[in-house]
């Protein structure tokens, strides 16, 4: 009687939670779900670390300018946003911006030039060590490494701004490139304080969007201001960033509606996804690309000593050309990204057209030729063991590969059976991702893979310049006297003709060197719901210019 | 009696201190020792060395561990646990932002657990040999082996992407500030049965099983065969004598398993998405955020102190003779 009086209670319960209420949908009108990895730990551009963090707080904090990437040219190209338009001087010495006067912060104050010069102030400051902290070469600098305000800026009306540049130095409109901050809202807080002010979690922004709700670790809602000059008629009413850390999750999210876009799919789920009606994806061009670092220098010598002895086994580009030679990278591609990517020839990513030398090739997969390399420079199985020696020791390493990126263990294994094939041991050691980046950039790794993002505009100094101790990304530690000079000139260089021939250059020495192995570069792939009209994704990014976005009638 | 009552809870007190002192001081030392860099996220090609250099200093990472250990144990005297280098906020801020809904769910999970072991325990003895009790015997089985992170998936497949009857992560619908009370308790419920489900399974089983064997052997006990000698009904003997004898190790198990849960459900959040403790405490080791490991860690300890420390005493309230051995 008892156990029939509960089930009378429980059965409409459970009937109730069934029926009652309908599934959550993203279909909400007028609100776009974007589905993301992991959330972020502020909104102030002062303090954007991760992807997340630079896409969000440059929403509501948008620059003087705006970047598109011109696909035929394979370069990018400026647009003006806070600014009206601007003027660079004749020996470009300097650049004037008009800016918009239309444009007002989200607590209604007017934005002005004193906002432009103030946020360079903070975003240069030692006290405030922002995320472009000592990254101002081409400004007047104090000796702290701040930038000279005097100097640098005139204020010439409330909407008008100079920026003056130091002599020798070439800027480019990237120089003046950075959100811009509100004064009157940090002017009130000391500069000491303001890394764990509440300001990094109350923006008040001049964007399009402007923070409407955050729940740490669950969701991020931004909300069209409507009073934003970005603001459009038909923009998005609310753009929510849900937060799922699994991969799978979102990816079963996607599907079910629950969220409308998710970025980084794996190439092995787009044939399922390519089959729901109302998804829609796109191959995003990458600047990512995979590699197999090689440590040039003898991890040991180097830490114990700082002493710059070439590696036992990958100093010598012969032995580094030859593991190239081994290593089957087309059927990596093939089997792993289902060919969503290009095989990789060094370190300029093909979507950068005026840089690119499309006279450098790929090493082609040769075995033969590998042994016969590693047979030349003095490599033989002397004691039949199976494993290549050289004055008694074997062509033996450990590999690291980070924990919990299924790529990569996929990669590693291929590498292991390749290079077996032609004599040399390969132990896949698997590491702590932060363990195996401190590692990598202490140098203390033989062999890893890993992989970079070719910044834009193309930086290469930080990952290929001598100078190790300037240039932590150096991880192979890879030395060459006429690549420090062409990295050198390019910092100097005015002319786009010598650039491009310099770019040329760089990467036939690279070839030849073969510093690392490079893998493949990888496609970005981006599926969204087909719902989600004039989304501009390129390799700049998907979500940057969202205000654009609208939604089908 | 109270006197000595006084002492024993006035000893345990005092050597809760000493474990959560050395807790902290091991996770403390332990994380610096573990190799990764907390300024990691400011070494980039993109960002300038000497950000990383005066990020490092900031943190206070650059001095010898000792002068750190003295800063941090000078600090916490006072009850501050730092900044999160990470958040940028006060570690205790950050954790009380995670943990009510770990206290929440973990208690809604424990309930569940509780409420039906219990009555899988009971409910199968009653009919003990049955058709019935082995199956859910073996069943049993499966339910305890089957790792969360494979019920979880499987029950998102089925109630999520098929059926479409719950949700597949979240705690809320983006929709919640519009609905009524009603319709927002059915969502919470909605958002969390999933979660509830593969956070409890594995601890139904095991309250499920302690009871189970513990019922079992009770039942062989001399005093039972003398009380059904007696003539006392099988019900009475059942839940006024067997079963307050048989619930003593699964209160010890419940202190244990309520302390666990209140350290939070890795797993289980990261698939449902949740914000809880357990996210955060991994993030944080992941990231190497110190203060923030050592700050979570500390709560965790003050809860599974506080929740064994419970555990006694509901022990001694329902078994008084217990006392005397915490006593000697």
């Amino acid at each position: 009687m008892k156990s029939k009086g509960l089930i009378s209670i429980i059965l409409p319960l459970i009937l109730v939670l069934l029926f009652g209420c309908s599934q959550e949908k993203s279909k909400l009108q007028d609100k776009v779900i974007l589905g993301i990895a992991s959330d972020v730990t502020n909104f102030n551009p002062l303090y954007a670390f991760n992807g997340t963090e630079v896409n969000v707080s440059e929403i509501i904090f948008p620059g003087l300018l705006g970047h598109n990437w011109d696909d035929t040219k394979g370069e990018i190209t400026s647009f003006p946003l806070l600014a009206e338009d601007w003027e660079w001087s004749k020996d470009s010495s300097s650049i004037t911006f008009n800016l918009r006067q239309d444009v007002y912060w989200s607590d209604s104050v007017q934005f002005t030039a004193d906002d432009v010069v103030y946020s360079f102030d903070l975003y240069s400051d030692v006290v405030v060590n922002s995320r472009f902290y000592a990254s101002f070469d081409n400004y007047y600098l104090n000796s702290d490494l701040s930038i000279d305000l005097d100097k640098s800026f005139e204020i010439i009306s409330s909407h008008k701004v100079k920026f003056n540049f130091r002599p020798g130095s070439v800027p480019s409109l990237f120089d003046t490139d950075m959100p811009i901050l509100p004064k009157h809202v940090f002017e009130n807080i000391a500069r000491e304080d303001i890394a764990t002010s509440e300001v990094n979690f109350k923006p008040v922004g001049s964007g399009p969007y402007q923070l409407a709700d955050w729940n740490k670790n669950q969701s991020i809602v931004l909300r069209l201001n409507h009073d934003s000059f970005l603001a459009k008629e038909n923009s998005i009413e609310e753009l929510i960033f849900k937060i799922i850390p699994d991969y799978n999750s979102r990816l079963v999210q996607l599907k079910n509606q629950e969220i409308d876009f998710m970025e980084e799919v794996r190439p092995e789920d787009l044939n399922d996804l390519k089959d729901v009606d109302y998804l829609s994806y796109t191959l995003r061009k990458g600047r990512e690309y995979e590699y197999v670092g090689w440590n040039n220098l003898d991890p040991v010598e180097f830490a114990e000593e700082g002493k710059l002895v070439p590696h036992k086994l990958f100093g010598d580009s012969n032995e580094r050309k030859a593991l190239t030679h081994a290593i089957n990278r087309q059927m990596i591609l093939d089997e792993f990204l289902s060919g969503y990517g290009q095989i990789s020839t060094g370190p300029v990513a093909p979507i950068f057209d005026r840089a690119i030398n499309k006279n450098v090739k790929p090493r082609g997969y040769n075995p033969t030729l590998a042994k016969e390399i590693l047979k030349n420079a003095g490599w033989t199985d002397t004691d039949s063991d199976g494993i290549l020696d050289k004055d008694g020791k074997d062509f033996s390493f450990d590999l690291s590969i980070p924990g919990g990126n299924p790529l990569r263990v996929s990669v590693a294994t291929v590498i292991q059976n390749n290079l077996k094939a032609i004599g040399i041991n390969v132990n896949i050691v698997t590491l702590e991702p932060s363990v195996l980046i401190d590692q990598m950039f202490g140098k203390k790794l033989d062999a890893w893979i890993s992989g970079w993002a070719v910044p834009i505009p193309i930086l290469l100094k930080p990952f290929w310049h001598s100078d190790l101790e300037s240039n932590i990304p150096n991880v192979a530690s890879y030395r060459n006297k006429e690549i420090d000079s062409i990295l050198d000139k390019l910092e100097t260089c005015k002319s786009v003709d010598l650039q491009k021939d310099l770019f040329k250059r760089f990467q036939e020495i690279i070839q030849n060197d073969e510093p690392v192995t490079f893998l493949f570069w990888m496609d970005n792939i981006v599926v969204y719901n087909s719902k989600i009209e004039n989304m501009d994704i390129n390799p700049l990014g998907s979500i940057h210019y969202c205000w654009n976005w609208t939604l089908k009638e | 009696m109270n006197q000595r009552l006084i002492t024993v809870l006035l000893r345990r007190l005092l050597s809760s201190f000493v474990v959560l002192f050395l807790l902290i001081s091991f996770v403390f030392v332990l994380i610096r020792l573990a190799p990764g860099d907390p300024a990691q996220k400011f070494i980039s090609p993109e960002l300038s060395k000497e950000l990383a250099e005066n990020v490092r200093a900031s943190f206070g990472i650059d001095s010898p561990i000792h002068i750190q250990y003295i800063k941090f144990i000078g600090n916490i005297i006072t009850g501050d646990l730092g900044v999160s280098y990470n958040y940028r906020s006060t570690v205790l801020s950050i954790i009380f932002d995670h943990l009510p809904f770990t206290m929440i769910f973990a208690s809604l999970s424990f309930i569940i657990q509780i409420l039906i072991g219990f009555w899988l325990a009971v409910s199968t003895y009653k009919k003990k040999n049955s058709f019935y009790d082995k199956s859910i015997n073996k069943l049993s089985l499966i339910g305890y082996s089957t790792p969360a992170y494979v019920l979880g998936v499987i029950l998102i497949y089925f109630f999520s992407l098929q059926l479409k009857i719950f949700p597949s992560s979240d705690l809320q619908s983006f929709d919640f500030d519009e609905l009524s009370t009603f319709a927002k308790l059915l969502d919470y419920a909605k958002h969390l049965a999933l979660p509830l489900a593969t956070l409890s399974l594995a601890g139904i089983v095991i309250f499920y099983k302690y009871l189970r064997d513990n019922l079992d052997s009770i039942e062989n006990k001399m005093f039972v065969t003398n009380l059904r000698a007696m003539g006392v009904n099988e019900k009475t003997i059942l839940y006024r004598h067997i079963i307050p004898n048989a619930i003593g190790p699964m209160i010890s198990v419940a202190g244990i398993e309520l302390g666990v849960l209140f350290s939070g459900a890795l797993i289980t959040e990261v698939i449902f998405g949740l914000p809880g403790m357990g996210r955060l405490t991994v993030n944080a080791i992941m990231l190497r955020d110190y203060p923030l490991v050592v700050g979570c860690s500390f709560v965790s300890g003050v809860l599974v102190i506080i929740t064994n420390f419970t555990a006694d005493v509901i022990k001694v309230i329902i078994d008084k003779r217990l006392i005397k051995g915490m006593l000697n």
